[in-house]
């Protein structure tokens, strides 16, 4: 064959070669956008150290689910979490039992399915951070009401247990988002309302809630 | 062999092109720039997805000396002692020795300067003092200290007839003129508006299109009308600030707007001049959209649910108030919640009310509920910005403004609901909802039914139902905007 078809046939393989090349990118990128997925298993994560010691003393708590009633928006549940030294350890154990979900069967679980606690802290103005996995939102059926649940129970839940939290500002996939599902706005940490709940604040109850929802549309 | 040669070469010419080939340029078009007095219309292009205006042609218009030249590939620009260099294909531009960064590079294409829009208030303005004002999505520029009022237009189809109106900040000259050749009906504005939309979704029997123009300088709104119109009125009211076109189907004889059968309930007709004084404005946003679906059950989506329940509420608050009533979407398209209350804030709105569809975990729920801003959202965030002395306020706290206004008309609304809906509580919550905390009007949000109860989707999307939920709304609405006006007085 003469050299110069050769090297014409060297280039035009080249040529489809990189625009193969280059085709493959792109459509890589795109999958990949589409795709985007978070990443469920962090490798770098340290082994999770137990959120109580075996000395521990029980402890009676209060998580608030919906259902049960129809004067209030949440009912609370008696459960038993473990005193740990660290406020972060019993936080972490309130969440745990709103995550598993109420035992009686009048009540609805509050956090959508799959949903799962990435990490917390409590500041030292008492703000307590909660980062949950952004299938709180993606999975989260909608609804005003619905939402205000999700929100309040995890408020009530741990503000009513645990004193030192006076608010909570609840963070998604790790970042701070606008709303859990379109509606109730998430920049500001909420403070504990137990005017939509069966319990009394520890003082005196203030606002009385204004009703359940109703029986037809 | 000379042939294979030539292939091989335009082969690989084709895979160069194909890898590194990218197209540039997307659009021209008309680009008015109205200063004060006077006006320029400039041919506008869109490279590399910015747009660009023709430099020379500007600075000519505004009678600034410069020098073009061809050896530095520089453009001089001078006013008074001030001094403003451009270079070719530089994002740098320099006024007074100083260095000012533009997002894309001014461009030389054939001897003609290009420079991306920015171009004007980060270069121009600097040195003129001559302001600039730029909507993006819009295709016109407001120089100076030219006043330029806002047009809302808005369609409706009434039976027979299709209405325009038109609303205007201040009184303005509209002339009607009918094109038979082209089918079309055209409204000279007269002066210089700023449109709030380009263009309305509206399309029906008797309107094709409508879109406002003002490429060839003269503003004007654009009616493509479809064979069967037979005549077009125009009628003014407020003192030629509102303006409705009514357009009449071929066959039927003018006396007035009927009220649509689709209206619910018996709706007394109300002179729209009177009525526009107590209520002028209403923003009724449809919750969800696009993407975000909403709450959804096996047969309806509540984006669709609460648009279709929007649009039936706007036709029969035109009709009952005469008011201007806007959607903050008209369409399946996604909006995040400050757009939803700019719409209502923007157009100076009376009155927001936010509709939704609900859904509860338990199936037997209904969960309808009118829902104010709670009253306690970011008081630790306002008191420590008062105890700052900050002057300004984050833009979420501006439902402080009505709370009040906002509590009467929740209490309207949920007596009115009760009325209409037999067996219903429909009782007022708060909650922090984001689409309501920077509206700064008075406003509600809707929350009807539950989707997770079959019988409870199926009686929302019945006809029936949806009329009778509307003509609760629009009556409370009607009686807020009096009691509103009783309490001005």
């Amino acid at each position: 064959m003469p050299r110069h078809i050769k090297i014409g046939l060297i280039v035009l393989v080249i040529g489809f070669g990189v625009s193969f090349g280059f085709f493959v990118d792109v459509i890589g990128r795109i999958q990949s956008m589409v795709n985007e997925r978070e990443i469920e298993e962090n490798p770098f994560t340290p082994p999770a150290q137990p959120l109580y010691e075996a000395t521990d003393p029980p402890m009676s708590v209060k998580i608030f689910f919906p259902g049960g009633s129809d004067d209030a928006l949440l009912t609370t549940e008696e459960q038993t979490i473990f005193k740990s030294a660290d406020v972060t350890n019993r936080a972490k154990q309130v969440l745990q039992k709103l995550l598993e979900g109420p035992h009686s069967e009048k009540l609805y679980p509050s956090l959508p399915e799959g949903t799962k606690l990435q990490d917390l802290f409590v500041s030292e103005q008492g703000i307590a951070f909660i980062d949950f996995s952004n299938t709180i939102a993606v999975n989260h059926p909608g609804g005003v009401l619905n939402e205000m649940a999700t929100i309040y129970s995890i408020v009530d839940s741990l503000g009513y247990n645990l004193p030192e939290i006076k608010q909570v500002k609840i963070l998604i996939g790790g970042t701070e988002k606008e709303t859990l599902a379109g509606h109730c706005l998430l920049l500001l940490p909420f403070q504990m309302d137990l005017s939509m709940t069966d319990v009394m604040p520890h003082e005196e109850k203030t606002a009385a809630f204004s009703g359940p929802p109703s029986a037809k549309p | 062999m000379s042939t294979k040669r030539i292939v091989l070469l335009v082969a690989a010419l084709g895979a160069a092109l194909f890898i590194f080939g990218r197209p540039s340029r997307a659009a021209d078009g008309n680009f008015p720039i109205y200063f004060e007095g006077a006006k320029l219309v400039v041919k506008a292009q869109t490279t590399n997805r910015t747009l660009y205006l023709p430099v020379i042609e500007i600075i000519e218009f505004m009678g600034l000396p410069y020098t073009d030249s061809l050896a530095l590939e520089t453009l001089t620009i001078r006013s008074g002692n001030s001094r403003l260099v451009v270079t070719k294909n530089s994002g740098l531009i320099s006024i007074n020795d100083q260095i000012v960064f533009l997002p894309s590079p001014i461009l030389r294409e054939n001897d003609h300067w290009l420079a991306p829009i920015d171009f004007l208030s980060r270069g121009l303005t600097r040195m003129t003092r001559t302001e600039f004002r730029y909507r993006p999505g819009t295709s016109r520029i407001f120089a100076g200290v030219v006043q330029v009022p806002e047009l809302v237009m808005n369609a409706q189809s009434l039976g027979s007839i299709t209405r325009l109106t038109i609303r205007c900040g201040v009184p303005v000259d509209l002339k009607l003129r009918r094109d038979e050749q082209n089918n079309r009906a055209i409204l000279m504005v007269g002066r210089a508006v700023d449109p709030l939309r380009e263009r309305l979704d509206h399309k029906d029997r008797l309107v094709r299109s409508i879109s406002f123009d003002d490429s060839d300088g003269d503003p004007k709104i654009l009616i493509d009308l479809t064979n069967q119109v037979a005549d077009i009125k125009l009628n003014s009211t407020d003192g030629n600030r509102i303006f409705f076109v009514d357009l009449l189907r071929k066959g039927e004889t003018i006396t007035e707007a009927p009220v649509p059968a689709e209206t619910p309930g018996a709706s007394p007709k109300v002179d729209p001049t009177q009525a526009a004084r107590r209520v002028r404005v209403i923003v009724i946003d449809p919750g969800h959209g696009g993407m975000d679906t909403g709450t959804k059950s096996p047969t309806v989506l509540e984006k669709d649910l609460t648009l279709s329940l929007a649009r039936k509420l706007r036709t029969a608050l035109q009709m009952r108030l005469g008011a201007t009533v806007l959607l903050t979407r008209d369409s399946d398209i996604a909006m995040d919640n400050e757009a939803r209350s700019a719409v209502a804030n923007n157009n100076q709105a009376n009155l927001f009310v936010s509709l939704h569809a609900g859904y509860s975990s338990n199936k037997l729920d209904s969960g309808s509920s009118v829902y104010m801003m709670k009253e306690d959202f970011g008081d630790g965030f306002a008191t420590a910005a008062v105890s700052r002395d900050r002057l300004f306020l984050p833009w979420y706290l501006g439902y402080r403004l009505n709370q009040q206004a906002s509590a009467r008309a929740a209490k309207i609304l949920q007596d009115e609901l009760i009325k209409a809906i037999s067996g219903s509580r429909f009782p007022i919550r708060t909650a922090p909802l984001a689409v309501l905390s920077s509206a700064t009007m008075p406003s509600l949000l809707l929350e009807v039914g539950n989707l997770n109860n079959t019988v409870n989707a199926s009686t929302l999307t019945d006809d029936g139902f949806q009329k009778r939920l509307v003509g609760a709304i629009a009556d409370a609405i009607r009686i807020f905007s009096e009691t509103e006006q009783r309490s001005a007085n």
